[in-house]
């Protein structure tokens, strides 16, 4: 408030009071939220360096909660509420076209200037799909992410065989393994099956596969066989015990748990496994190979889009030094520092093959494919809601409660009251 | 403990089916937390070994040693600690007052009185959270324990007001009258004869209050963003990744988040007990 | 403001303030119970009663942050809308559900818990802290250790009834078991909340009166019959009444033991409010179902009360 005051008796050119408030204008504070599952200590190191270089700027981390979930559920009682004590924010990449249609987010596009097209080309296509909303930027990207298909490498080896392209060939070479290798605990795929939000991916994966679309132009683009048989795909994994009979309990954890004791072949998961997998409580250390998502038989591998994206909250009162520092944060160069401090995927494609990205995360080079391919899932205001009809119904249909034409006819009806 | 009521204690005689008893009871109570105990010896690596293993293989103390490092844990136990105690205090405080006019002086409309309080605690919190937060905000406390205080005391003070009614009115009059005969006033009657003889329900309606507050995540992560202020549920939280839930570590912060709170269940409880029998002697 | 007149209220010495006193106290009973219930009054108008009006002028608005659109008047629409939506059946029939199962069944458990409790041991401090513990053990982790005990390969029950002989069961592969799993882990949590309470009652109950039943000849059974069960009822109406209002507003346990899945068969409607006004910031649909909760609490709390009249 006394900010905006400042400014405007500037404007005004009350000279008397210029050079008393100059001073105090010089000073902006800017409030950033962080996901503290983020690394918010390297972000920090980001932040000095951006405060090094605007001596009048200075950032203050703030964090809460631990999941997405938690930081959404505090963000919005913080904006409902019309607070003016966050500038900027990140948000999980299912979320900007919600909170730019509660008006939450100022747009970019004046700070961008002229070529808004040509600024948001140099990202991955899927984030700059991502982040406009009707022509408006309303979010940039902080880092990327997606699902890969992580494979035991030692027993694909050992038994002679390639990494599946296709579903089929996953389904075939996962029982050719378990069925050789009779561990009993041994299990050949792990997806996520509990109603969270990976369940959405979940059945997103071999329904884009088939070139399927779930909105198309904000419109509701429902394909019933499409999503038939990729409810039917994954209840099959259940039934022909490639996957575990209990998989509608089973959360993203848990499958990298699973897989990091060394019990299943192949596993659905996001770029966060691959440093686990390597650590050094991992029975999995060393013999754990990454690639693209399988296709459906004829159709295109498809991976799910994840990643985090900035923010700048409507109610700010530094909106434009707030956007001045999201464009610092969104940049090529803050990308590959927290590439390599971080092991944050980069939403820029080059900085993939870039040599110090390499250097510090080698296997960032085989993530490029599976990020390009990745799509991002509905871009819409009540994603939310699309996302619970989804995951539950995934999860009702694992649990064996509804054959998967039920579940698609009953998906199908709830989508239409919610996108029509 | 001579002063035992007897009333199961005839029902039921006999030390070694009394020692049976006592053992459910602990096993009842204590196995989850005797659980939380286990894992947090244990390694995230044997949490997915099958057939799950009860105690520990090789017990190690490193996830108490993350628990301390990682976050600053001793300062989440301070702060739920004071938000619990000032938010039990208060709410003794005002219901010891409310339960005391509904119980003893001649309102009219008593039974309007006792319903309001309670229809007001048949809200669920989760929905008045955005209106809550524009009170605090606009009274300046977000980010201070008044701004859990003051909803933790509402929260409790249904519960607790009707506890002490119920208490209230099984004290006979006549104690508080031949205090007032003595000198004191009423409301130094209710303290000094109706409070103390009612002790195991105050000690019942504190200890609800306690652990109303000691429990309470949504308004706590909401209200109190600073890492300074944080509460131990908030602060558990943050061991957890977007997907890891990293049992072994988080059940070290629940254990030592539980240990103090047992120390002053065993520490409180004694004390009542024997505070209840030498008041009942006196009385 | 009110505390701090509060205290002085309490802290007055007798002497200097008796004439003070003597002034609104023995002449007026009415004046005092107003004084007395003046603190409560405030912080519920504070905390509860001015969120409560605003929650309830939202529930009359078409108001969902989501469609970008200003609120406008929208009269019983909210309402109405709810007639027609599966989900809002399913959760409050489940809510029911969960309160005609756990109520009772916490209620048996905590009296049980509560007579072993008040046994003569000879140290006490084991079983009141059993009693205590699954207290203490924060709401929003009770879930997870519970979702943890009934996982299918990791659990600590599967694990016992294959020790036993028998098949593991998949609690949360299926609506019945899982509801069952979040049923146990509710009664578990609240029962020690029931035997709390009734312990307290116990204790007061004077020696005398077993004694002069016992001279009347009366076997135990009818001891507990006839004098402890009818003396602890007002302890047990209290239980009931709060134990009561909770379980309608059931949300943690099965929020984080299964997400209300499998599909929604476990899902409540708190969770359900929640969801409408946290994740799908539909503030008007979501206060119109708090309203239809609110309701449905203050009946069940007026059946007790009068319960309590009627029979008090």
């Amino acid at each position: 408030m006394t900010l905006n005051k400042t400014l405007t008796l500037l404007l005004a050119g009350a000279a008397m009071t210029v050079t008393a408030s100059a001073a105090m204008a010089q000073q902006t504070n800017l409030r950033v939220f962080v996901s503290s599952q983020h690394r918010p200590d390297v972000w920090r190191k980001a932040f000095d360096m951006y405060e090094a270089k605007n001596p009048n700027v200075k950032v203050t981390l703030e964090t809460g909660g631990n999941t997405s979930e938690q930081q959404a559920q505090y963000l919005n009682t913080v904006m409902t509420a019309k607070d003016s004590s966050l500038d900027v924010m990140i948000l999980d990449v299912i979320r900007p076209a919600q909170y730019a249609a509660a008006g939450w987010t100022v747009p970019f596009n004046e700070v961008i200037g002229k070529d808004v097209k040509a600024y948001m080309d140099r990202y991955l296509p899927a984030y700059a799909e991502a982040n406009t909303v009707d022509g408006k930027v309303v979010a940039l990207p902080a880092f990327a992410d997606a699902m890969f298909l992580y494979y035991r490498k030692d027993l694909l080896d050992k038994h002679g065989i390639q990494p599946p392209k296709t579903w089929a060939e996953l389904t075939a070479a996962a029982k050719k393994i378990t069925e050789a290798e009779k561990d009993p605990n041994l299990q050949g795929l792990s997806f996520q099956g509990k109603a969270i939000e990976g369940a959405v991916c979940t059945f997103l994966l071999p329904y884009w596969s088939m070139g399927k679309q779930l909105v198309s132009n904000g419109k509701l683009s429902f394909d019933k066989d499409a999503a038939v048989k990729s409810l039917k795909l994954w209840k099959d994994f259940v039934d022909q015990g490639v996957a575990k009979k209990n998989i509608a309990e089973v959360a993203t954890d848990d499958t990298r748990k699973e897989f990091q004791a060394g019990n299943v072949v192949f596993a659905v998961n996001w770029s966060y496994a691959w440093g686990q997998f390597q650590g050094n409580e991992s029975a999995v250390k060393d013999k754990v190979g990454v690639v693209k998502l399988p296709a459906v038989e004829g159709g295109e591998p498809a991976s799910c889009l994840g990643g985090w994206e900035w923010g700048v909250s409507s109610y700010s009162n530094n909106k434009t030094e707030a956007q001045k520092l999201v464009q610092y944060l969104s940049s090529p160069e803050t990308s590959e520092f927290m590439a390599i401090n971080a092991a944050l995927l980069p939403a820029f494609p080059e900085k993939y093959t870039d040599e110090d990205v390499t250097k510090a995360v080698p296997w960032f080079a085989n993530a490029k494919p599976v990020v390009e391919t990745a799509k991002a899932r509905p871009v819409t205001p009540r994603y939310n809601e699309v996302s619970e009809i989804i995951r539950t119904t995934v999860n009702g249909v694992l649990a064996g409660q509804q054959t998967p034409e039920q579940g698609a006819d009953q998906m199908e009806s709830r989508l239409h009251r919610v996108l029509r | 403990m001579t002063s035992d009521s007897p009333a199961t204690r005839s029902i039921f005689s006999g030390r070694p089916l009394r020692i049976l008893i006592g053992f459910i009871l602990v096993v009842n109570g204590m196995f989850p937390a005797l659980w939380i105990l286990f894992t947090s010896l244990k390694t995230e690596a044997e949490l997915t070994v099958k057939p799950i293993t009860w105690l520990p293989h090789a017990p190690t103390i490193a996830n108490y040693l993350r628990a301390f490092t990682d976050q600053p844990l001793l300062l989440f136990l301070f702060n739920s600690f004071m938000v619990a105690i000032l938010s039990t205090a208060l709410t003794l405080f005002i219901s010891v007052l409310a339960a005391y006019a509904i119980a003893r002086l001649q309102i009219r409309g008593r039974d309007l009185v006792l319903s309001a309080i309670i229809a007001v605690s048949t809200f669920p919190l989760v929905t008045l959270l955005v209106p809550l937060f524009e009170i605090m905000r606009a009274l300046g406390l977000l980010n201070t324990w008044v701004a859990l205080i003051l909803p933790y005391t509402v929260l409790s003070l249904p519960v607790c007001t009707l506890i002490l009614v119920s208490f209230f009115e099984g004290i006979p009059r006549d104690l508080e009258n031949s205090a007032m005969i003595d000198g004191c006033t009423r409301i130094g009657a209710l303290f000094k004869v109706v409070v103390p003889l009612s002790a195991p329900g105050v000690f019942t309606a504190g200890i609800l209050a306690f652990v109303n507050a000691w429990d309470e995540f949504l308004l706590a992560l909401s209200f109190n963003s600073s890492p300074t202020l944080r509460t131990l549920p908030v602060g558990i939280t943050l061991y957890q990744g977007e997907f890891a839930f990293p049992w072994p570590v988080i059940s070290a912060a629940l254990v030592v988040g539980i240990v103090p709170v047992a120390i002053l269940i065993v520490i409180f409880q004694e004390r009542v007990v024997s505070g209840l029998t030498s008041g009942g002697i006196k009385g | 403001m009110a505390t701090a007149s509060e205290t002085t209220l309490v802290s007055a010495p007798a002497e200097g303030a008796t004439k003070w006193w003597t002034r609104f106290l023995d002449p007026s009973e009415r004046t005092l119970a107003v004084l007395l219930l003046l603190p409560a009054a405030f912080l519920l108008a504070l905390i509860i009663v001015y969120p409560v009006g605003r929650l309830v002028w939202t529930s009359f608005q078409n108001l969902s942050l989501t469609s970008g659109l200003p609120a406008t008047f929208a009269g019983l629409e909210n309402y109405a809308l709810m007639l027609d939506d599966p989900v809002f059946w399913e959760t409050t029939w489940n809510t029911i559900l969960i309160t005609l199962i756990t109520v009772p069944g916490a209620l048996v458990v905590g009296m049980i818990l509560a007579l072993m409790a008040n046994l003569p041991f000879e140290t006490k401090w084991p079983t009141r802290l059993s009693l205590l513990i699954p207290w203490a053990l924060p709401l929003s982790f009770a879930g997870l250790i519970f979702a943890w005990f009934f996982h299918s390969e990791y659990g600590v029950v599967n694990d016992v009834l294959r020790r036993l002989g028998f098949e593991g069961v998949i609690w949360f592969n299926s609506a019945n078991w899982a509801f069952a799993a979040i049923c146990l882990t509710i009664v578990w949590k609240t029962s020690s909340f029931m035997a709390l309470i009734i312990l307290a009652g116990l204790q007061t109950i004077p020696r005398s009166l077993y004694e002069a039943a016992e001279v009347d000849g009366a076997g135990r059974i009818r001891q507990f019959f006839e004098i402890t069960l009818p003396l602890l009822k007002p302890a047990i109406v209290v239980a009931l009444i709060f134990r009561t209002i909770t379980a309608l507003q059931t949300f943690d346990i099965p929020y984080t033991m299964t997400r209300g899945g499998p599909g929604t068969s476990t899902a409540t409607l708190a969770m359900y409010i929640h969801q409408n006004t946290v994740d799908f910031l539909d503030l008007g649909y979501g206060s119109a179902l708090a309203v239809v909760m609110f309701l449905l609490s203050m009946g069940v709390t007026v059946v007790y009360l009068r319960m309590i009249r009627a029979k008090g």
